[in-house]
């Protein structure tokens, strides 16, 4: 069987690995990358097409559609914002119209047998205990991001019959290597606790963190959309078992930092873990009274920390028969990230 | 005979005149929206204006001499904590004279010592400690204690005040300040309030209040919470065992969170001197536990905490069994 692949958000952290798993697949005819702007590709196999998702059509030329109209047998929907700090109209605008867009589009490419929508595991929003893979239903979301990705899944959903659901669950390096080549929110805040700037954690005893290697989210990405096509199956790319517990994630965190003698010196505190309502009055109290910079700092990490207090384990045995693999342990890579993160720059330690 | 030091005695000195968080903020010595300090559990402060340092220091120890008829001679030492030289002497709108005579010979003039002269104190060995700010009063009691201990001294006046600097307004990080003095009496076998522990973390990185404003802000809660937990553990007990804690005036909000993550769940806050003093940089947590006594709220054998943080930066806490 010959595939011909049609990839959104193919120059993104996932995208871009996604695509490269995509071609290691002998039954890989091409890939059609949906990019924003013109771009270059390594293999003569990926053909860009310009668009954006938050334009009607993915604002894609009326012959290239054709073509893809005509190719296109499996659909990889990559393509997302993935700050945790927009609003829900912003998070709506690309991540759930965004979908809604690609879903009219693909409704009219008649020879796709495959719709892989790229989701994320915090779907789950609030709930806690073991989340199953074919889970659906969340108890309300930490942030806009959360909520707008399980709004698309539902449509997703309801609009095929062929979908598959990739849930990733947040990505923080490239590999196992603990190398980062993008900065999102996770790194962000540990620089404010590298920095001094952060004083508290919402958890529970349960506590732990759920992350991942771009490299398993690619290749379960991949997997999900090149296996024979299970109806309904959804499938949690995350540490599952292997996340860390939040007190070992600390231990290992702060002494990546105390590797660095002017950080030591500091004596800078670990954040204290306290209980939802605690953080959430502190985080009242920074808004009425903290300097802006601790205000910036305080509400850059609530639009995500709180995640911690609903303690979770993804449950990921469909994605590890998919990949005949568990994810990386957290323990695995995360002090070689922090080290990465913070190690790799004493010039910020001035800072 | 194993020494058990004790606080004996605690007396405190305000100002007369008062002013609320209105009159403050409109006459520009806040920086903070009154609505918001009001909320945050502040209402009068105590502002000194024909006193000095020295003035109140004295009313403060002189009270505690009389109050509990302690012969002045029985002192083996004098801790003084607070405004220095020059400064002491000064009224708040002679400071800025007083800060420039730090810079000629009137720098040579000693508060303690002359405290020691007035009150009559004449085989007390006088130490001034600095660089504590509010904790000032807590690291004189420290070092009463240990000196009761390792010279067998009977009794150890320590003594801080201080006023708030004359051009920096009226509010610290959010809090409300007043001027005040406060004097504690440490004696080697005190019959209550037995010091059963002490503990102070100084960390020099926030040396600069002003320059190192927001770190202080985000570090002030977990170091706080581990001096807490320490200082109970150190004292042997539970923190379910802790009865009261002696807070230092800062903003009820504060404190709120503070209990919260220090898991003192039996603990009652002794806050009724927030609104009507505000935050002392002399020794808030005494004038609580002096008040707390008169009025009935601690009782004998109860399991008292006093924690407070300084500029500097310091977080002390110190155990007491009532």
């Amino acid at each position: 069987m010959r595939i011909t692949c049609f990839v959104t958000g193919a120059t993104g952290l996932l995208g871009a690995r996604v695509v490269r798993r995509l071609l290691e697949d002998p039954d890989v005819r091409a890939v059609y990358a949906l990019v924003r702007a013109p771009a270059v590709f390594d293999s003569p196999a990926v053909v860009p097409v310009l668009g954006d998702v938050g334009a009607e059509g993915l604002g894609i030329a009326p012959a290239v559609r054709a073509r893809l109209a005509r190719e296109v047998t499996t659909v990889v929907h990559c393509a997302a914002t993935t700050s945790f700090s927009q609003t829900l109209d912003e998070a709506r605008a690309t991540n759930t119209e965004g979908t809604r867009r690609l879903l009219d589009l693909a409704a009219g490419w008649h020879g796709v047998t495959r719709f892989v929508f790229v989701s994320t595991a915090f779907v789950a929003g609030a709930r806690t205990g073991v989340v199953p893979e074919r889970a659906v239903a969340a108890d309300g979301w930490i942030n806009a991001y959360e909520r707008s990705k399980a709004e698309a899944e539902v449509l997703v959903r309801a609009a095929r019959g062929d979908w598959t659901i990739a849930r990733p669950s947040t990505v923080v390096c490239d590999d196992a290597s603990g190398r980062i080549s993008q900065v999102n929110a996770v790194h962000r805040a540990l620089r404010l606790y590298f920095g001094g700037l952060a004083a508290m954690l919402p958890a529970t005893a349960d506590s732990a963190l759920d992350v991942v290697t771009a490299d398993h989210a690619a290749r379960g990405i991949a997997r999900a959309a090149l296996a024979p096509y299970v109806e309904g199956e959804t499938f949690h790319l995350c540490a599952g078992r292997g996340a860390m517990p939040l007190e070992e994630l600390l231990d290992v965190s702060y002494d990546a930092f105390q590797r660095s003698p002017a950080w030591r010196q500091k004596g800078i505190a670990r954040p204290v873990l306290t209980d939802l309502a605690t953080y959430r009055l502190f985080e009242s109290a920074i808004d009425d009274a903290g300097s802006v910079r601790v205000r910036q700092a305080v509400r850059s990490l609530g639009h995500f920390v709180p995640q911690l207090a609903y303690p979770k384990r993804f449950e990921t045995t469909g994605a590890d028969t998919l990949l005949g693999a568990t994810a990386p342990a957290v323990a695995s890579f995360w002090g070689s990230m922090v080290h990465a993160l913070v190690g790799a720059h004493p010039a910020r330690e001035a800072a | 005979m194993t020494a058990a030091p004790g606080i004996a005695a605690v007396s405190y000195a305000v100002p007369a005149r008062s002013s609320s968080v209105r009159e403050l903020a409109a006459a520009g010595s806040l920086e903070s929206d009154p609505g918001m300090l009001e909320r945050f559990g502040f209402d009068r402060v105590r502002i000194a204006v024909d006193e000095t340092p020295y003035d109140l220091a004295r009313t403060a120890a002189e009270s505690l001499l009389r109050e509990h008829d302690i012969d002045p001679r029985s002192i083996d030492a004098l801790l003084y904590g607070g405004a220095p030289g020059s400064i002491a002497f000064s009224r708040p709108r002679d400071a800025l004279a007083g800060a420039r005579a730090l810079c000629d010979e009137r720098r040579f003039q000693y508060p303690a010592t002359r405290l020691q002269f007035d009150l009559g104190l004449e085989r007390a060995s006088v130490l001034g400690l600095d660089q504590l700010a509010c904790t000032a009063i807590l690291g004189a009691v420290r070092l009463a204690r240990a000196l009761c201990i390792a010279e067998g001294l009977e009794r150890v006046l320590c003594v801080s005040s201080e006023f708030y600097p004359s051009d920096a307004g009226r509010e610290a990080i959010t809090n409300c300040t007043s001027d005040a003095a406060c004097a504690v009496l440490v004696e080697r076998n005190a019959a209550r309030n037995r010091i059963t522990a002490g503990v102070t973390v100084t960390k020099g990185y926030y040396w600069s209040a002003s320059a190192m404003r927001d770190e202080v802000m985000a570090s002030y809660f977990p170091t706080a919470a581990h001096v807490i937990r320490r200082t109970v553990a150190e004292a042997g007990w539970t923190a379910e065992q802790v009865d009261w804690v002696m807070p230092h005036n800062v903003s009820a909000t504060s404190w709120e969170i503070l209990f919260r993550l220090a898991a003192l769940p039996n603990a009652r806050l002794y806050g009724d001197n927030i609104p009507r003093i505000g935050h002392t940089l002399a020794g808030d947590n005494f004038i609580n536990l002096r008040d707390a006594l008169d009025g009935g709220a601690v009782r004998p054998g109860d399991k008292v905490l006093l924690f407070a943080y300084g500029y500097g930066a310091h977080w002390t806490g110190l155990a007491l069994e009532a």
